[in-house]
């Protein structure tokens, strides 16, 4: 009896067990990380939650950098060796600081033929690898080139070409420069993409210009007005470009306002986009939003290493990030007046795995740090892209334990397993990541592996039922001949 | 006998002209009527069954839109429409066919669906993408395969000639189109309705 009842026990604790199993399995989101929990889009576009992946850490103002307050600063750059460069636009300044946000130096002005040059109204700043300094001083219409000494090397002005029209005025918004000191700048009421300068500073060309979309009913109707109504009519113009960034290998990343698939660009040295929009939705910001609330907003994006991209998102305030294959990794930030939220973001960068996130109203930046979660899925990323399948496959597997909506993770899984010759288990990876053309490779090794495991056993099978065919049909015929006969 | 009525939609479909002509006037209409019903139910059954076990590389499913009833309301309600908007066409284009008739020839017609679906919700399981080709290819000739059985098929019931056939099933399509508007409407009048009385139900008992 007491056996009995011990039995009952024990197995009623193990489907107790089992019960609590299931359910941790079917709960979708195992809650380890500090952070609000934040979201992220599944295969079928729905939004579904997932631990927060940033957390901010710190808010840095003029006033704490005892600089006096910042007034409307407009852009950031984070160099190679992680210092910070703020541009002070409403104060016609830049505020360089070291890592620790410990204030370097801050400057106004430059030497230019011997007299001291103020910037006016600066928006958009650069400093490449050698830490040149590049200024779009935007008041002054021009792009300053100045060394880390601050001494002039040069000034890109009045752009001259056959391209630019006569009465062109140059107001320079942002500038980048890629590895062969190529100034691209993307200039104010340009229409045909950034405005690309040599290493002297003359105008080459410009390149990445977006596609003119025709409304065809707007189309229909031009067909239909005369020439002077046409002229009264709005031109069709491509949408401005609102930033952009230039990753290791000298690819320009580019946002625009553009409705369209395309709102972010890699532009090749040609100008053609070669952005992989192999995630489950094109990078656009925000999949899901209300007719009245609209497409996100994309107004800056800062491209990391291992191609791992981020926009920033100015109506809904939210930072995308995506790796090179274009699948959403994690959302962070929002409107609002708590710490982590913002009033008007204008600019982001990544220094190393933090983010910095600079707002113009509230004039003060936000630095954003990884949680253990987004520690581990940046690292998982990397050892994906730099090949290190192994690596990559512990952490996924670490990133999927604590977050079980991370669809793309599995196809990481997976291509390890595969590349392990652990078909069964990759098929089954892969089915849920939903990823059908790594499915159907796994299960093209997977099938082959079989039929050759089993390969006497099929074809002893083969041959023993052709044999009985044939016995049958024989045996029928006989039969048949001899009711012939009899009949 | 039994095994002849069983093979007798195999016969049709591959032998559309004798066999619809021998299930109008020579099959008795009470148990063609059961296995027009049979038919249906097989492809419902097909359909479900392909949605939920198809191979993943042809069939990618949200689970949390699986609908088996869905299933059913897609297979009977367009065979209903067809029905109806042909046989209120046909009557007044002198057609022969009786409703029951146009009902079991259009059963019949969809034969070949189940037929070649029902074995690749199994094969599905066991392609490849490259293969997949042969899946969605089989497809569309299960597809083409039910249009000519229904062509024909009609054709002979109601004794047109395939010109005039063609063009009441053109006819038919457009009448299909006009039932589901109705239906729609009609849905969303009584909708209105059922809420307005609602509110008036609702002002009175908080009045009163």
């Amino acid at each position: 009896m007491i056996t009995i009842c011990r039995i009952a026990t024990s197995l009623f604790a193990g489907v107790l067990a089992a019960v609590i199993m299931i359910t941790a399995e079917a709960g979708l989101v195992h809650a380890k990380s500090d952070g609000a929990p934040s979201y992220n889009y599944s295969f079928w576009e729905e939004s579904v939650p997932a631990p927060a992946a940033y957390h901010p850490t710190r808010l840095v103002d003029g006033e704490s950098l005892g600089i006096g307050a910042f007034k409307e600063p407009n852009d950031l750059h984070v160099t190679k060796d992680l210092d910070v460069y703020i541009l002070d636009s409403g104060n016609n300044r830049v505020v360089h600081l070291d890592e620790n946000m410990q204030i370097i130096r801050e400057f106004d002005s430059f030497r230019l033929d011997g007299q001291l040059s103020q910037f006016v109204n600066p928006q958009g700043i650069f400093v490449n690898d050698e830490q040149d300094i590049f200024i779009a001083d935007t008041g002054n219409r021009r792009v300053v080139h100045l060394d880390n000494q601050l001494e002039l090397v040069k000034i890109i002005d009045e752009p001259e070409s056959e391209l630019i029209d006569d009465n062109f005025t140059f107001i320079p918004v942002k500038v980048v420069t890629d590895f062969a000191d190529r100034v691209f700048v993307m200039a104010e009421g340009v229409f045909d993409g950034f405005m690309e300068f040599n290493v002297e500073g003359d105008f080459t060309t410009f390149i990445g210009a977006n596609r003119v979309k025709v409304d065809p009913v707007e189309y229909l109707w031009k067909r239909f007005a005369t020439r002077e109504q046409r002229s009264q009519m709005v031109m069709y113009t491509p949408t401005e470009l609102t930033s952009l960034d230039i990753d290791e290998q000298g690819f320009i990343f580019a946002t625009n306002m553009d409705s369209s698939e395309a709102v972010i660009k890699k532009l090749n040295a040609r100008g053609d986009d070669i952005l992989r929009r192999e995630g489950y939705f094109s990078p656009i910001g925000d999949v899901l939003y209300t007719r009245s609330g609209g497409a996100s907003q994309l107004i800056d994006i800062s491209v990391a290493d291992n191609e791992i991209y981020s926009v920033l998102d100015s109506k809904r305030g939210r930072i995308f990030t995506y790796n090179g294959d274009g699948h959403l990794m994690y959302i962070f930030g929002g409107l609002g007046n708590k710490i982590g939220e913002f009033h008007t973001p204008v600019a982001i960068d990544r220094s190393g795995d933090e983010f910095i996130v600079l707002d113009r109203e509230l004039a003060e930046f936000t630095v954003f740090t990884a949680t253990e979660y987004g520690q581990t899925l940046n690292e998982a990323v990397r050892s994906y892209e730099t090949g290190d399948e192994e690596q990559a496959h512990q952490l996924f597997q670490e990133a999927v334990d604590m977050n079980a909506n991370l669809e793309f993770a599995y196809t990481g899984i997976g291509k390890a397993l595969l590349r392990q010759d652990e078909y069964k288990n990759a098929l089954h990876y892969f089915e849920r990541s939903l990823d059908q053309s790594n499915y159907s490779k796994a299960y093209l090794l997977y099938r082959n592996h079989a039929l050759r495991d089993n390969f006497s056993l099929i074809m002893t099978g083969l041959i023993a039922v052709t044999a009985g065919v044939l016995v049958l049909i024989y045996y029928r015929r006989k039969s048949k001949r001899k009711r012939g006969v009899t009949i | 006998m039994n095994s002849e009525i069983i093979k007798y939609p195999f016969y049709v479909t591959v032998h559309p002209f004798n066999g619809f002509w021998e299930l109008k006037y020579e099959h008795s209409k009470r148990i063609n009527l059961i296995i027009s019903f049979i038919i249906l139910f097989l492809l419902i059954m097909t359909n479900t069954l392909s949605s939920q076990y198809s191979g993943f590389v042809v069939n990618l499913y949200n689970p949390e839109e699986m609908n088996s009833l869905m299933e059913v309301v897609t297979v009977i309600v367009p065979v209903m429409f067809w029905c109806v908007a042909n046989w209120s066409l046909t009557t007044l284009l002198d057609g022969e066919g009786k409703f029951a008739e146009i009902f079991i020839a259009t059963c019949y017609a969809l034969t070949p669906l189940i037929l070649i679906n029902l074995p690749w919700v199994f094969l599905s399981n066991f392609i490849s993408l490259q293969e997949a080709t042969f899946y969605y290819l089989s497809q569309s000739l299960a597809v083409i395969w039910f249009i000519f059985l229904l062509f024909i098929g009609n054709m002979t019931v109601q004794q047109f000639t395939p010109s005039k056939t063609v063009l009441t099933i053109l006819l038919t399509l457009v009448a299909m189109g006009f039932i589901a508007f109705l239906c729609l409407l009609f849905f969303s009048l009584i909708q209105q309705i059922i809420a307005f009385l609602t509110v008036i139900y609702q002002e009175i008992v908080f009045r009163y």
